[in-house]
């Protein structure tokens, strides 16, 4: 793989390369340049997952030539395509290296580094939402327990933002959640559960269930399965599977058409 | 194109989550939480995901300045220096030392932290010092 990459830099087939470093005894995200090709030694593979592609269109976003090289596991490759297709990359200036992944919905078969799923503490799982359900499983209570259980997780918010901060797929230069006639800004605990729900109807047709948000939230909101829900609504509904399809979600709203279909019974 | 990530502590609080900085250009441009670290593990809260904000901030000051004829006007280090020793001096002769009393930065290092309160007992002679980290 070193190899691979060395020659690609050489060959300006890529100017810079995005994997990851030992760096103080913690893999994290570097850039590896044709100036320091011998740093390409110390690139690691591992279970470290940080969202590239977000770095990635950050640096395109100032650098539009800029090739770009990544290490992309399943949950990125999706991102990437979410990207090409809302035109906040160029899939002409990256080239991707794959690598092992860990299981999720919307890929089957998962060969992969798994992270253990953490265990879900006891309090949680009796009067909140166990992380690890199935969508289905959720769905189970009646309406008046499943209210009281998700209000229980969305009042635990300390309004980070971090949900929206690591999400590779949210590029918008102004966001709702910002946004003062939507929800009140400035203060603590945020609008629940308002603040949760306008960011999972944004999710609907972007979410590529990477689950960086889940790891993200400081008070362990099962964000990952409420998007979810939302992705698997824009499939029964209108037949589009996030992250593998080539154009974009029936949720954009530019254009002077309503373009919305639902899908044919 | 100089693209780097900078593994850091945040410096807002006591707790001292690891973050990191990313720097484009020679400019800080975001901050992201460090999955890894033992104290945070991967999580930040609102002020730590926007740590880098008052380090580039407009509003942050780059020279002393000092209020006269009621207007704040920049003014040479030795001169706020001189200004600030000449008020300290008066106000401890007048009121004593304890009347004087020093909060520590959490966006100092621990050693510059130390050299405050050393400062406070030794030349102030207070033990009035506290710390903006122990909210």
């Amino acid at each position: 793989m070193q190899e691979q990459i060395r020659e690609w830099l050489e060959q300006g087939k890529i100017d810079i390369f995005l994997g990851y470093k030992m760096i103080q005894g913690h893999p994290l995200p570097y850039c590896f340049t044709k100036e320091n090709p011998d740093d390409l030694n110390d690139l690691i593979v591992g279970k470290a997952r940080y969202s590239l592609e977000k770095i990635a269109t950050k640096i395109a976003a100032e650098h539009k030539e800029l090739k770009i090289g990544l290490l992309t596991r399943d949950c990125n490759q999706r991102a990437l395509n979410v990207l090409y297709i809302w035109n906040q990359l160029n899939p002409e200036n990256i080239k991707t290296i794959g690598v092992n992944c860990c299981p999720s919905n919307l890929k089957e078969h998962g060969d992969c580094s798994y992270l253990e799923p953490e265990l879900t503490p006891p309090v949680k799982k009796m009067i909140g939402i166990d992380n690890n359900m199935d969508v289905k499983i959720a769905e189970e209570f009646n309406q008046e327990e499943r209210f009281n259980r998700w209000m229980y997780e969305f009042q635990k918010c300390i309004k980070c933002y971090g949900c929206r901060d690591i999400c590779p797929v949210c590029f918008c230069k102004e966001c709702s959640l910002e946004h003062t006639d939507l929800i009140a800004t400035g203060g603590i605990p945020p609008e629940v559960p308002i603040f949760h729900l306008v960011r999972a109807v944004h999710m609907g047709g972007r979410c590529i269930d990477c689950g960086l948000c889940e790891d993200a939230c400081p008070v362990d909101i099962p964000l990952r399965l409420l998007y979810r829900k939302v992705n698997q609504i824009m499939s029964d509904v209108f037949d589009y599977t996030t992250g593998t399809r080539a154009d974009q979600s029936p949720f954009n709203m530019l254009g002077e058409e309503v373009t919305l279909k639902p899908k044919p019974i | 194109m100089d693209f780097k990530i900078i593994p850091s502590t945040c410096s807002y609080c006591g707790t001292g989550c690891g973050v990191l900085f990313q720097v484009m250009d020679g400019r800080l441009v975001d901050t992201m939480p460090m999955k890894t670290h033992p104290v945070n593990e991967g999580k930040l809260c609102i002020k730590g995901w926007n740590l880098h904000e008052h380090v580039v901030s407009d509003k942050r000051l780059k020279s002393p300045l000092i209020k006269k004829n009621g207007e704040l006007q920049e003014v040479t280090w030795d001169e706020a220096i001189q200004v600030t020793a000449d008020k300290f001096k008066s106000i401890i002769n007048n009121h004593g030392p304890d009347s004087v009393g020093v909060l520590a930065s959490a966006k100092i290092t621990n050693e510059e932290n130390y050299l405050a309160q050393k400062f406070a007992r030794a030349v102030i002679g207070t033990n009035n010092v506290d710390h903006c980290a122990r909210l």
